[in-house]
């Protein structure tokens, strides 16, 4: 096949294609931003002096402070995590027209190889043109915000360029990444000519297995105040790394452990269904657990983000309040000093980074949803064609996600306050700890299955438009 | 096996096919025995006049087994009232004519597949019956498409036949 | 006594009129074959009968009560109780094994599990496919599911059977199987069928055989001088 003709074929398709291809560039474009202003808080020249210098030129002490640009970095990158997530979730919508679109090429006379390559060039090339689309808006951006103010001072590092090459491999490979993460998603779907087999070979329930990833990342969690204690503070490069990797297999745990629990929460369902919807809500967790370990993976590690962003918050406010108390013993009044204030906007910062993630998420899951709906619409039909009320059909898509998802947010929150409890240090300096903030972890995990309500609420919207009697002809 | 068993067999394994006299049987039989394709296997006259017992001879068995290897030539000729009345109704007098014997046929037809199916879903229906009544709604359901596609076509085809 | 009752339906699909002044009555226990060439109207009309879709003119009745005035909730509760719908193809939840998919209507009537599951077993026994009890529809052939389906629509016992090309999907026997153990099955019960095909051998397992053509009805099926209606038999 020509590279032309296959590229004629991946962007051959209809209105909701077109809506594929636009979410999945939009992602592209948002990863490309936010990887590109990470490599450029990365690429801040240390001034010279000793290993706590500041960067004097930058107004945010986030930039200005060499111990905290890697965090920062680091936070940026994680916030790509609900954009690719979204941009995953994007990628099934429509997929049913794009299946059959897909089956009538193998019936022309594609190869499956071939078929393969066609759907990975149209992730590929959407995803190419989003993140050239967001290195021009990069480009342009600091361009138009680099105004240092009246103390010479930058609010972003727009006077450094993060290296080249480095540039090249994020803008370049985001697409390739994408289009290898669309052939291993199709991995499991062979499209024959006369149609799309999916799910061949998931054999075996999910086991709890993934439990043993949170205790990894517990565990790196732990050790790294013993670790510090044992170097007597000396710089570890290497520490960050595992600390990294910790947080990584935790969150990967509870995501992948969400299977487990989703297949959990469909057997005692099924075995105590109190209605027919919770019964078909029952039987779709067992039947695909993993369902929801991909529906709602962005939306947990936000989750974990937040919780542990809650733990870092309680030992700030700890902290600030004991220099409260001593300055006030030491006569100087009641100031708090100027340190903790920042940490605590910097707090302000990462809490308001997790709120977009939550939005983003709930917006992929909304796709995720709708996209369930539409694909079962002749199924959905036909029940109510035999009298099942759209009360009982929505009710049944309200229980398929509640039931996994108000444990998994439990799990998440448990395990990101742990993590973010064990890094922040865990007592003050007279040897008090930090009190649990059950009134923030319940704001947050609230706010994560409110937001799910509504997307729930928003997609059953959709089911009065796919349930109506034309879905029932025959031919 | 005498003419009466013989009787006997037919009308219980054919059903649905055109009744069969007894004087049929016989004649039948007596052209078998003229030609050497069956034998009277010894009068026993004891209880009643037409008591013969006939079994097949060896030529018997190869001209039926030549008979049940034959096949049967798939339809050569269109050989069916039917078919002819429809076109004589056309040539002799016009489409409305024929178009009310097509209705009155269908209407026919369709009570009789009605009548064969009603006989075939009966749960007392043997293998037999049902065998014998798919063939012939087999060939109702033909006749009754052809109807169908024919109504459709009877004033295209009157003109053609008039022209 | 009459028991459902069409008159004068009207319905259109924007500018395609789909049914134009369609009267018929069923009877209790009655039968009744809707033939047609293809588009003329026949999944309409039984979509109306069934009060899936309102008629835009015309009334459709049951028992003597107007049911196209009725709310959605209304007609839902009546689809349930005392109407089945069966259709071509792909109507068991895919999820479900075939005994919860048969189950499913008594649940929603607010039978208890147990129950529910007795009489949908007692009913795949009927249909013959009784060891496929707890296998999904994706591991079942189109035969059994349609069997399955046949299930479905009969376990509330109800008093009208809507079926859409029941057989239309499956290849000659089955069909016939399936069509021969539904009409036994229904006559049973004394309930009616209206049984929606384009094949007469199909629409000979009924008592009665109406034919639309272009929205309206053609003949029925009770010789040529019967009124449209069909109602006097």
């Amino acid at each position: 096949m020509s590279p032309g003709t296959l590229a004629r074929l991946a962007m051959a398709g209809n209105r909701t294609d077109a809506a594929r291809v636009t979410l999945t560039a939009l992602s592209a474009a948002l990863a490309t931003l936010a990887g590109l202003a990470a490599l450029t808080v990365l690429a801040i020249e240390k001034p010279p002096g000793d290993a706590w210098q500041h960067s004097e030129q930058y107004v945010n002490g986030l930039l200005r402070e060499p111990g905290l640009r890697g965090g920062t970095a680091f936070a940026l990158v994680l916030l790509t995590i609900p954009v690719l997530a979204l941009a995953g979730q994007s990628a099934r919508l429509g997929a049913p027209a794009r299946d059959r679109r897909l089956a009538a090429l193998r019936l022309a006379g594609a190869t499956p190889g071939q078929v393969t390559r066609i759907a990975m060039l149209e992730t590929g090339l959407a995803s190419l043109a989003g993140a050239l689309t967001g290195l021009a808006a990069y480009l342009v951006g600091r361009n138009l915000l680099h105004r240092p103010d009246a103390n010479g001072q930058l609010a972003l590092p727009t006077d450094v360029l993060p290296w080249m090459p480095a540039m090249a491999a994020v803008v370049l490979g985001l697409p390739l990444v994408a289009a290898v993460a669309t052939s291993v998603m199709l991995r499991r779907v062979t499209t024959t000519p006369l149609g799309v087999f999916r799910r061949a070979g998931r054999t075996g329930s999910p086991r709890p297995w993934p439990g043993l990833l949170i205790g990894l990342g517990v565990l790196a969690a732990a050790m790294v105040e013993p670790i510090q204690w044992a170097l007597k503070g000396a710089r570890v490069d290497w520490l960050g790394i595992v600390i990294l990797i910790g947080i990584f297999a935790a969150v990967m745990g509870v995501i992948l452990g969400t299977g487990w629990i989703s297949y959990l929460a469909g057997r005692v369902l099924h075995r105590h269904a109190p209605s027919p919807a919770a019964l078909l809500a029952a039987r779709r967790l067992t039947d695909d657990p993993w369902a929801s370990s991909r529906t709602f993976a962005a939306l947990l590690a936000a989750v974990i983000i937040g919780a542990g962003a809650t733990a870092f918050r309680a030992s700030f406010l700890l902290m600030a309040q004991i220099e409260r108390e001593e300055s006030r013993a030491a006569g100087y009044g009641d100031d708090a000093g100027p340190l903790n204030s920042f940490y605590l906007t910097t707090m302000d910062l990462v809490d308001l980074a997790v709120a977009v993630a939550l939005t983003i998420a709930a917006a992929g899951l909304l796709v995720t949803l709708v996209e369930g709906i539409v694909s079962r619409r002749r199924g959905y039909a036909v029940l109510v064609a035999n009298g099942v009320p759209r009360a009982t059909i929505g009710a049944s898509i309200l229980w398929q996600v509640l039931a996994p998802v108000v444990p998994a947010v439990l799990v998440a929150l448990g395990v990101g306050y742990t993590i973010g409890r064990l890094f922040s240090g865990g007592t003050g300096r007279d040897g008090r700890t930090p009190g649990v903030p059950v009134e923030q972890l319940a704001l947050l995990g609230a706010g994560a299955v409110v937001a799910v309500l509504i997307t729930v609420g928003l997609g059953v919207l959709f089911l009065r438009g796919n349930t109506a009697v034309e879905e029932l002809r025959a031919t | 096996m005498h003419g009466y068993e013989l009787k006997r067999a037919y009308d219980q394994r054919l059903p649905q096919v055109r009744p069969l006299a007894f004087g049929q049987v016989y004649a039948t039989l007596g052209r078998l025995l003229r030609d050497g394709l069956v034998a009277s296997t010894g009068p026993e006259r004891l209880t009643g006049p037409d008591r013969t017992a006939y079994s097949l001879t060896k030529d018997g068995r190869v001209t039926l087994e030549r008979w049940l290897g034959t096949v049967e030539p798939p339809m050569p000729y269109v050989n069916s009232a039917l078919f002819a009345k429809v076109v004589v109704a056309l040539l002799v007098v016009d489409v409305e004519q024929a178009r009310a014997y097509l209705i009155a046929q269908r209407q026919a037809h369709t009570d009789r597949l009605r009548e064969l199916t009603a006989l075939k879903t009966a749960p007392s229906a043997t293998v037999d019956e049902v065998v014998a009544a798919d063939y012939a709604i087999a060939h109702l359901d033909a006749d009754l498409r052809w109807l169908r596609t024919t109504l459709e076509r009877v004033a295209d085809w009157h003109r053609e036949v008039r022209a | 006594m009459t028991k459902l009752e069409a008159r004068g339906l009207v319905k259109s699909y924007g500018p395609t009129p789909a049914l134009r002044d369609v009267t018929l009555d069923i009877d209790e226990g009655e039968i009744v074959a809707v033939t047609g060439p293809s588009g003329c109207g026949k999944s309409t009309l039984l979509h109306c009968l069934a009060g899936i879709l309102r008629p835009d003119a015309g009334e459709v009745s049951w028992r003597g009560h107007r049911i196209d005035t009725w709310s959605e909730a209304a007609r839902s509760r009546l689809r349930r109780t005392e109407f089945g719908v069966l259709f071509q193809f792909g109507q068991l939840v895919a999820e479900l094994t075939a005994a919860e998919n048969v189950a499913l209507p008594l649940l929603l009537a607010g039978t208890g599990r147990r129950a529910a599951r007795a009489a949908a077993c007692d009913w795949l026994e009927r249909l013959g496919v009784a060891e496929y009890a707890d296998v999904r529809p994706g591991e079942m052939s189109g035969g059994q599911q349609q069997r399955c389906a046949t299930a479905r629509a009969l376990v509330t016992e109800p008093r009208v059977l809507f079926a859409d090309e029941p057989t239309g999907a499956l290849d000659t026997v089955t069909g016939e199987q399936v069509l021969t153990q539904l009409v036994r099955l229904a006559r049973q019960q004394r309930t009616a069928v209206v049984l929606i095909t384009h094949e007469p051998r199909i629409a000979a397992y009924a008592d009665r055989e109406i034919v639309l053509r272009d929205g309206a009805i053609d003949h029925t099926g009770l010789g040529l001088d019967a009124p449209l209606s069909g109602g006097a038999r």
